[in-house]
């Protein structure tokens, strides 16, 4: 269904990559869209929380309260695009948005492609245990059994740490990975800081929430070439910061403030 | 869509396969000699001892006959740590696979002992064999001969179902397939695989069950062993 929708989505891409002028979108700059009198921000669907569906089927999400708040300091009204991960660059390329608040982490290969601001969210991937155990970084993992949900980021980020002794317990999901560790069969467990979050709400005093293991920063992408633009975003993104708002919306949907320690560029 | 296929990706991971089908070929041995002894040991209790034993073991025999295994899986796996007993994903598998088929044996050779007519067991008394002669002559062996297609049909089963293990962790073969296809992303190159080597194994297994059968029973148990047909006049 998923793959078919995908599938859909890049037909669709592709179509309108055809249609429109063959070369890509040129950079659009502050003053086009202002003469346009809305600004298209490509936002991500299917992530909760950074971008999702809510029951009215409106774009609701980490992500579009920032892009709201980018269309207030525009003073334009805001075109939410939604998009799935794999659609997200094209419908830049293509120029159905002009720039994309996505969830997307920066990585070297998709920067030959897009420019990226500084991060203006971080999905955090921590380690969850229960309240008589403590960890406190990497190394006290050593010889312990870690629970992983199999094919996460999470399990790729710990087999690349290759931290010695480590047993790496593969189970189907994020919330079997969780009760393997309140039934005492693994020491920790590495799940997204949301699943981390959700669970301490619904046990209370039996799980807790150690040391962040993995934390990837998300960046708004703008076109090749795009530096007006670009700029307007870093400082937007630095306006928010100091102002408090990127934390509110931090605090809002993922329970806690931006990390401090999130490297920037 | 054309998919290009690349086995050759499989060799690098070769250790992992087959550290899987080996964990996978030794929880089914195990799990299929105490099941069975325990099947054999359950239905034999059940046909001597008193009503308050036949209620025990027929309830034993219903409740884990109509639950799902993976069900049962999580209940050892996560119940028995919480009473104070911590058994590792090998352990919990070995204790589910041995506790489900012990369940299926008992109920497959209690078809069997009850099959064996009255008048049989009369003919051995009045041979003047004693109880346990007549019991392990007349009823049992006679009883499992009838009866040894099809378990012999729930041993295959059972070692099929123990893929059902990879999700409490046990590094049996589907979950060596699954950190195969996590890591290089050819899933069905991996999943061909695994099914290739579950069919090997069920082979394998229907092949030496066939022997065995052979040697215990004669030539007509051990055909039927091999490939289980539906008793129509027997």
């Amino acid at each position: 269904m998923f793959q078919s929708f995908r599938g859909v989505v890049m037909a669709a891409a592709l179509a309108c990559a055809a249609v429109l002028p063959a070369s890509p979108a040129g950079a659009v700059t502050l003053a086009e869209i202002q003469g346009r009198g809305a600004v298209r921000i490509g936002v991500l669907t299917g992530a909760p929380p950074n971008g999702m569906i809510d029951e009215n089927g409106n774009p609701s999400g980490y992500d579009v309260d920032v892009a709201n708040v980018l269309g207030r300091y525009l003073a334009l009204p805001v075109k939410l695009v939604p998009l799935t991960p794999p659609a997200r660059i094209p419908a830049l390329q293509t120029g159905q948005v002009d720039f994309l608040i996505a969830t997307l982490a920066p990585t070297g290969e998709r920067a030959k492609t897009v420019m990226f601001t500084t991060p203006y969210s971080a999905f955090d991937l921590v380690v969850v245990t229960t309240p008589d155990k403590t960890f406190a970084k990497a190394d006290d993992l050593k010889g312990k059994h870690v629970a992983v949900n199999r094919g996460s980021s999470q399990e790729a980020a710990l087999r690349r740490a290759a931290i010695p002794g480590v047993e790496i317990v593969v189970y189907e999901d994020d919330s079997t990975s969780v009760q393997a560790v309140l039934s005492g069969q693994v020491d920790c467990a590495i799940v997204p800081s949301t699943v981390a979050q959700g669970v301490i709400k619904q046990m209370p005093g039996a799980m807790k929430q150690d040391f962040t293991f993995f934390s990837q920063g998300n960046s708004m992408a703008t076109l090749l070439g795009d530096f007006e633009l670009h700029q307007y975003l870093n400082t937007a993104i630095y306006v928010m910061k100091v102002s408090g708002e990127l934390d509110r919306i931090s605090v809002k949907w993922t329970g806690s403030p931006l990390p401090p320690n999130l490297p920037t560029f | 869509m054309t998919y290009a296929f690349q086995f050759g990706v499989l060799n690098q991971y070769r250790d992992q396969l087959l550290a899987g089908l080996w964990l996978t070929v030794e929880i089914s041995a195990v799990s299929i000699v105490a099941g069975t002894a325990f099947g054999i040991v359950l239905a034999s209790l059940r046909s001597m001892a008193g009503r308050g034993t036949r209620i025990a073991v027929d309830t034993y025999v219903e409740l884990i006959r109509n639950t799902p295994f993976l069900v049962q899986l999580f209940l050892i796996y996560f119940g028995l740590p919480a009473a104070g007993l911590r058994v590792g994903a090998v352990t919990a598998a070995l204790i589910g696979m041995t506790v489900n088929l012990a369940a299926y044996s008992t109920e497959i050779v209690r078809s069997g002992i009850e099959a064996v007519h009255r008048s049989q067991i009369e003919a051995g008394e009045a041979l003047g064999l004693t109880q346990v002669q007549v019991y392990r002559h007349v009823v049992l062996l006679p009883a499992i001969q009838k009866v040894y297609p099809a378990l012999c049909s729930q041993f295959v089963l059972m070692m099929l179902a123990s893929s059902i293990c990879s999700a409490i962790s046990t590094g049996e073969l589907t979950a060596a397939a699954a950190f195969v296809q996590s890591q290089s992303y050819r899933s069905f190159e991996v999943y061909l695989a695994a099914t290739a080597l579950y069919l090997a194994l069920a082979l394998g297994l229907r092949g030496m069950l066939a022997l065995l059968g052979l040697w215990l029973f004669g030539r007509r148990a051990a055909r039927r062993a091999l490939v289980p047909v539906v008793e129509a006049s027997a």
